[in-house]
């Protein structure tokens, strides 16, 4: 049987768009190269943060996808370890705090829940934070989910309404005619199919050359230290206010904004680095130690605590920052949905949802233009080139 | 535990069940990271020392796969914890 769409990958943002479209009732099979979470949603900290969003296009996925976590995870088969935790913004300089006012109050004005703290406020929600720092802000509806638990969650509930999971599955070819997907070619067989969704996060380029379709993602790898289980270091996720410009850099080299907060099992994760280091996913003690130097100046206490793994993960970094969702223009069927670098898990939801809405023909919750792959034109064009210079 | 289970650990750091590691591999686990994922086997502080050649074994009969082609679960550093104060001077003069 041939199935209505063939989803490609099995991170957060397949599996999400194979939940919403077994839920509407499009027949789906989604094929993964390896296992389920094996890429960036396996190696993340499961952020669905709304603080660090540009206002726009952005900010507006970020409050959709976090309405509907609230919606969906009651009715997932299992938990996903979802706490809305809430983030604490933590400055190093007095200095800055009326620049954080400043970014609260552009947030407020946008309906995020947000207020601005002086050291004092700012200690008395998270106590074990240094005594010499400067002030922050608090994000109380950021949340947090266990996001290897939230693929396997929604690949089990698209499996629930039918849809078809099929992981160890290579794509080796996309059969187009007429300008229209026709089947997909894997290492189990051919598939036949009119849609495919390229969801194959830092490898959705490959995916896309083999149509002619340019989706210029390249992977930026960062990188997460985990300490032992320990109670009650950081109540909140801790992030230091540098993080957006770390995170929104084009800088090649390396990049830390500090990221502390404790999983539902009591470990502490570490982060962030930000790298452009091709497909290599080892792990690099100085960028460890820049990391773990960075989480001590925030929390003292850190240092008796003891590490006991550390981890890197893929995440797919587009040019211009803005993740890419829609149908491409040279091959009817082709839709994309990467691009999400840091904040996948945070959009996996929406993200499922448009590409459901585009793909059943209803008219999608947001506008697409600015998300659509046909922004950077096809491989060769000026367009193209001109978003790869980047 | 699994109901009947004997409730036999495997992991030991983050008490994961013999019965937990058999049902997450019929639930489709064929790799050792695979299972870890699902039970966090592996995922304490010994970091799959203690458990992971018997989860390697498990994931071959479970699955009929030779145990030589069980594929191992990633190494990352550190090789035991080490506390977060000695990390950030690692390399330093």
């Amino acid at each position: 049987m041939s199935p209505d769409a063939v989803v490609i990958g099995g991170g957060i943002i397949g599996t999400c768009c194979a939940y919403y479209l077994a839920r509407s009732g499009v027949k789906v099979h989604l094929i993964e190269s390896g296992a389920l979470a094996s890429g960036a949603s396996g190696a993340c900290e499961g952020n669905i943060l709304l603080w660090d969003k540009q206002p726009g296009i952005m900010l507006d996925l970020g409050k959709a996808s976090a309405a509907l976590f609230e919606e969906t995870v009651p009715h997932l088969p299992f938990s996903i370890e979802y706490v809305k935790k809430g983030s604490i913004l933590a400055i190093e300089r007095r200095e800055d705090l009326g620049a954080v006012d400043r970014f609260v109050r552009t947030m407020q004005g946008e309906g995020v829940p947000c207020q601005t703290l002086d050291l004092s406020e700012l200690r008395q929600l998270e106590p074990n934070l240094a005594e010499d720092l400067g002030g922050g802000a608090v994000f109380p509806d950021d949340a947090q989910v266990q996001p290897m638990l939230a693929v396997l969650a929604f690949a089990q509930a698209a499996m629930d309404h039918g849809a078809v999971i099929q992981p160890c599955t290579e794509v080796k070819s996309i059969v187009v005619s007429n300008g229209q997907v026709a089947a997909v070619e894997t290492s189990a067989g051919r598939i036949r199919t009119h849609t495919v969704v390229n969801a194959a996060g830092a490898w959705s380029k490959m995916i896309g050359q083999m149509v002619g379709v340019n989706v210029p993602v390249v992977p930026r790898q960062g990188q997460i230290v985990v300490t032992e289980p320990v109670a009650n270091v950081v109540r909140r996720k801790m992030m230091e206010a540098a993080y957006t410009q770390t995170v929104e850099s084009d800088d090649q080299s390396l990049q830390i904004a500090t990221v502390v907060e404790h999983t539902e099992s009591g470990n502490i994760l570490l982060g962030s680095s930000r790298q452009f280091v091709g497909f290599d996913r080892s792990v690099d003690m100085d960028v460890v130690r820049a990391i773990v130097t960075r989480a001590i100046r925030f929390f003292p206490c850190l240092k008796g605590i003891h590490a006991v793994r550390t981890y890197s993960g893929l995440r797919p970094f587009p040019p211009d920052h803005v993740c890419i969702i829609g149908e491409a223009e040279s091959v009817k069927g082709f839709f994309v949905a990467t691009g999400h670098e840091g904040t996948g898990i945070a959009f996996g939801p929406i993200t499922g949802k448009l590409i459901m809405q585009m793909i059943a023909g209803q008219t999608p919750d947001l506008p697409m233009e600015k998300l659509s792959p046909t922004r950077f034109g096809r491989p060769g064009s000026p367009a193209a080139s001109g978003a790869n210079a980047r | 535990m699994a109901d009947g289970g004997t409730g036999l650990l495997i992991c030991r750091c983050e008490e994961v069940t013999q019965e937990e590691i058999e049902e997450a591999i019929r639930e489709g686990a064929r790799t050792v990271n695979e299972v870890k994922r699902r039970t966090r086997a592996g995922m304490g502080l010994c970091q799959g020392k203690t458990c992971r050649r018997l989860v390697e074994r498990m994931v071959a009969e479970g699955t009929g796969q030779k145990l030589a082609d069980v594929q191992p679960s990633t190494h990352r550093p550190p090789v035991r914890p080490v506390e977060l104060g000695i990390l950030a001077t690692v390399g330093e003069d």
